[in-house]
């Protein structure tokens, strides 16, 4: 708590040479900038062990994936019109900043479509044009709905930002009194503080101390700052107290998915080879030519609006690629259709049916023998009366598949583990595993498909599932 | 060794303690093993990809899948989620597969680390290359428990990690064994479905799901290992799902694979596997437990060959597989049993019995327990068993202080209305399960019976047992050994009596087990089961 004081009585004395300060961290801000965009924007060249200059294939496939994990990359060209969130987005801030005025924002849409990566875009673009007006404290509710983590993160970052020294063992108030005179100090420096809060409908939880604070605090002349909330519940306004709300300008933006056209144009960008980079000119050319073809391929438009039908964000979408260009077999050293076909498949699973067919037939009896108690409106049954059940299945048609109450046990145990059924309720923890109630969790029509695609399965079992 | 000439000492001190501290020539401690940047590799040398595919029989294409999500040297991962059913090699084949790569990589898994602070500080540990040793008393390098702690040391440590690697591989490309390939860090988290029953399991696993996101390195790979399907992982708020891995369960082709690598008589085992592994494939898939279970009947199915390398013809096999056979089905009901005896004891008692047949000696097998109790362990374990099943207003009958049971039974022509009240009860029976008893009643029982036994005994005997102790001083032991048989599951603790407020006890073992320890004391059990 000390240093925190003592660093207050540093800012009121470097009030004066705070633009130093400032330009300091705008060099490092600016190099930063400059050798993130320098390492994403060349292939890596391993060093060490290949002596040999790397194949293009391998060079275009590592460029490619490259390409696909940075969010700066596929989100700027989707940002170029005036009308797009990004253009919006900065006007809102870069007024602010100049106008010296506070404002509030709230980014809305579904998870993946881009808010954190459009407003990276729009903050190092800022930073870039007035670099000495700006500093950012980014708060995530996942790890800071607390409030006084989220405190403590504010001088965290705001210490290192303005080389103080950050105490560990601060309290509450003495954080909460540094932050208000450091918005005050900075509002005095004409120096914009923009709070970026992900997932934003986590610190709408609870009493909203923090967010009452930090916009409480922007009522005051003094203060400068803009708190721009990123969320995936459109709903999350709904969300506040009434005080908090009556503080929060009531802007949103909103991030829908693309439409058809951009997103093929936005593929083709993505998977287009550069024709002027270390990549051989004609390899590249050949590349795009076959790309070309793949997409006005009638199979793959069916492909990518089978998936976009269900997944249809950009993170999605990107993710879809990363595994489709990671499927890029090395030696035809070309994308094909069938890159694309694995990855969707890949992400078309059936999980309960996989956990069927990896069941044994005992673990399938076991299901059959539920199924036929619940048919029988048992509400409630426990491993006895499966075990009723299966004996009396085998009384009536001698199966071969009898077997004791312990080997039953364990598999009914299996079937526990693979979260095929589960327990009513999880108090029961005073009661060995043969006597508590358990419940299927997987539908009849999961189970009838599941043993008719069982690989030899007892006729009986089908049998005994039509009836 | 010194104890006698070691001078007084005014405080308690252990043994150990008092010889060390006497020994002038004492070891130095030896010095505690730094971890450095190279131990983030596997350690050991690596190998090729055909090696790597040949440690794996059938594991082909999950394997090469993997080797393409993971991406040349130096590529960005997103987020892989490797899942599949109990015993399928997915932990195996991450960790062989990084051997192979030579990059490095951290590993923690949810299983040993329980709780979030243990799972946090495990993984700076790795990365700060801090090992908990005696000097700083087993603590690790960061005290650090929430999330938003972790994510910043995480990222201070790892932007550490990585600027060293970058360096390392600036240097001239030696191909020193030991020094890991590449820029980039790997985490991998195992058991990944025991986060699901922690108590902050709201709050970790979508901050764990999120972490690629959060942290914004494109240097760090995360890799998650789960047992149960993704679907089962659907949180309350939402991410990007990592890219499936699915390792599916062996099929019995696989199997009878798996099995023969590394056999010394292939076709021996061949031919054993023809006759066995049909019908064990039938109650489990799962290579651990197969294994287990074939390799005690393999020694039985070797027993009548004299020479064991021979390559068996038609006869020999039509011979062996005559032999086997009855052993097959009562083998099946054993799958899962895990022997306690040592199994030369179990041979040496089978060469005495020449003459009897097998069957009867594998049925004596089963009526013996095969775990040592006391005495007075096993009456406790017989009171226990008695006290759920039979209902409390029937003690004072079963257990008449004459010792006379009650064996009048009223005959009566069972209707059908009551044979259906009978079922209807028995499966009420089954479904809540054996009933909860207090203390007191548990003793009471307890002290019946065993004073029927020693009216019961020789006189002898009864000397013996009264010389050891009177009943009251059987009681201490008592005590001791009801803890130890709640701490052994034998007896559950239960909740307690709402009017009275005492903890309420119930048993949690099969009638099999408590007519096979009854037996074994000789104990006519089931004349005081009560039976509906």
């Amino acid at each position: 708590m000390i240093i925190n004081l003592s660093s207050l009585n540093l800012i009121i004395e470097l009030r004066k040479s705070v633009f130093s300060i400032s330009n300091y961290t705008l060099q490092l801000v600016k190099s930063y900038i400059f050798l993130r965009g320098f390492s994403q924007s060349q292939p890596t060249r391993p060093m060490g062990r290949e002596k040999e200059k790397e194949k293009p294939s391998e060079e275009a496939l590592n460029l490619l994936r490259s390409r696909l994990s940075d969010p700066n990359f596929i989100f700027r060209p989707l940002s170029d019109s005036p009308d797009s969130n990004y253009s919006k987005l900065k006007f809102i801030i870069s007024t602010s900043v100049t106008e010296a005025c506070n404002n509030s924002i709230l980014l809305l849409g579904p998870r993946g479509s881009g808010k954190v990566a459009v407003l990276e875009l729009v903050l190092s673009d800022l930073l870039l044009q007035y670099p000495e007006a700006i500093s950012v404290i980014r708060l995530n509710g996942l790890l800071h709905s607390d409030d006084n983590c989220a405190l403590k993160e504010i001088a965290r970052q705001l210490c290192m930002e303005h080389q103080l020294l950050f105490s560990k063992v601060a309290s509450f108030d003495d954080n909460s009194l540094f932050v208000i005179a450091m918005l005050r100090e900075c509002g005095l420096a004409h120096k914009t503080i923009i709070f970026v809060l992900d997932e934003f409908d986590f610190f709408a939880q609870g009493k909203q101390r923090l967010l009452y604070s930090l916009l409480d605090a922007m009522q005051s002349v003094n203060s400068q700052a803009v708190v721009i909330g990123v969320s995936c519940r459109l709903d999350v306004d709904q969300l506040l107290e009434k005080r908090v709300r009556s503080r929060f300008s009531h802007r949103k933006l909103l991030f829908l998915s693309p439409s058809k056209e951009e997103t093929e144009r936005l593929m083709e960008h993505i998977l287009s080879l550069p024709v002027d980079s270390s990549i051989p000119h004609n390899y590249a050319a050949e590349f795009n030519g076959r790309l070309k073809k793949i997409f006005s391929d009638e199979r793959f438009k069916e492909l990518i609006n089978t998936y976009l039908s269900y997944n249809f964000t950009i993170g999605h979408l990107v993710r879809f690629l990363f595994q489709a260009v990671s499927y890029m077999d090395l030696d035809v050293r070309f994308l094909s259709h069938e890159n694309f076909k694995t990855a969707l498949s890949s992400n078309q699973r059936q999980p309960k049916l996989e956990c069927i067919r990896d069941c044994s037939i005992l673990e399938l009896y076991m299901l059959v023998c539920m199924k036929r108690l619940e048919v029988k409106e048992q509400n409630s049954y426990n491993f006895y009366s499966v075990m009723t059940e299966y004996k009396s299945i085998h009384d009536s048609s001698q199966t071969s598949d009898n077997y004791a109450a312990n080997v039953c046990l364990r598999a009914f145990e299996h079937l526990l583990q693979r979260q095929l059924i589960s327990f009513i309720d999880n108090k029961g923890h005073n009661q060995s595993v043969e006597f508590r109630p358990v419940k299927l969790l997987i539908s009849s029509a999961e189970l009838h498909q599941g043993l008719k695609s069982y690989h030899q399965c007892p006729a009986i079992l089908l049998r005994l599932m039509d009836r | 060794m010194d104890m006698e000439g070691s001078p007084q000492v005014t405080r308690r001190t252990t043994r150990s303690c008092a010889v060390s501290s006497n020994d002038v020539e004492s070891t130095k401690p030896s010095e505690s093993y730094k971890p450095t940047l190279n131990d983030l590799a596997f350690g050991k040398q690596p190998f090729g990809l055909e090696d790597l595919l040949s440690r794996f029989p059938c594991r082909r294409t999950q394997i090469l899948e993997f080797l393409r999500l993971l991406g040349p040297l130096n590529s960005p991962l997103f987020p892989v989620l490797v899942y599949g059913g109990p015993s399928t090699g997915k932990t195996s084949v991450t960790l062989q597969v990084f051997r192979h790569l030579n990059r490095p990589f951290i590993y923690s898994s949810c299983v040993t680390c329980y709780s979030p602070r243990i799972l946090f500080e495990s993984m700076l540990n790795q990365l700060l290359f801090h090992r908990k040793d005696s000097k700083h008393s087993y603590s690790s390098v960061k005290r650090c428990e929430r999330p938003s702690d972790f994510v910043n040391y995480l990222r201070e440590a790892l932007e550490n990690v990585i600027s060293s690697l970058k360096g390392n591989s600036g240097k001239s490309n030696s191909k020193m064994s030991g020094r890991p390939d590449g820029t980039m860090v790997y985490l991998v988290f195992d058991n990944l479905e025991c986060v699901r029953y922690w108590d902050k399991s709201s709050t970790i696993l979508p901050f764990l799901f999120n972490l690629y996101d959060i942290l914004k390195m494109p240097e760090v790979g995360l890799i998650f290992i789960s047992n149960i399907s993704p679907d089962m992982y659907y949180l309350n708020i939402g991410y990007v799902e990592p890219i499936p891995l699915y390792f599916l369960n062996y099929t019995e082709d696989d199997l009878r694979h798996i099995f023969m690598v590394n056999q010394t008589n292939r076709k021996l085992y061949a031919s054993f596997l023809d006759v066995v592994l049909r019908p064990f494939c039938r109650v489990t898939r799962r290579v651990d437990e197969l294994a287990a279970a074939l390799s005690s009947l393999f020694k039985k199915y070797c027993e009548p060959l004299s020479d064991k390398e021979v390559a068996p013809n038609e006869e020999m096999k039509r011979k062996l597989f005559s032999q086997i056979r009855p052993h097959i089905s009562s083998a099946l009901n054993e799958t899962f049993q895990v022997r306690s005896q040592p199994l030369l004891g179990a041979e040496a008692n089978k060469t005495k019995k020449t003459n009897s047949s097998k069957m009867s000696g594998i049925l004596e097998d089963f009526d013996k327990i095969d775990f040592h109790m006391s005495t007075s362990a096993k009456y406790l374990l017989i009171s226990a068993f008695l006290a759920s099943r039979n209902p409390a207003t029937l003690d004072a009958s079963l257990f008449d202080s004459t010792g006379v049971s009650d064996s009048r039974k009223r005959k009566r022509k069972a209707s059908e209305k009551s044979m259906d009240q009978k079922e209807m009860a028995e499966q009420e029976l089954h479904m809540k399960g054996p009933g909860t008893f207090p203390l007191e009643r548990l003793l009471a029982i307890f002290q019946c019976i065993t004073s029927l036994a020693e009216d019961s005994l020789d006189e002898e005997e009864s000397r013996e047992l009264t010389t050891e102790g009177s009943s009251r001083g059987l009681m201490s032991d008592v005590l001791l050994q009801l803890s130890s048989l709640c701490n052994a599951n034998f007896i559950i603790k239960g909740g307690s009596c709402p009017l009275e407020g005492s903890t309420r006890y119930r048993t949690a073992v099969s009638e099999d087990l408590a007519l096979k320890v009854a037996r074994s004391l000789k104990f006519p059990l089931s004349k005081y089961l009560y039976r509906r």
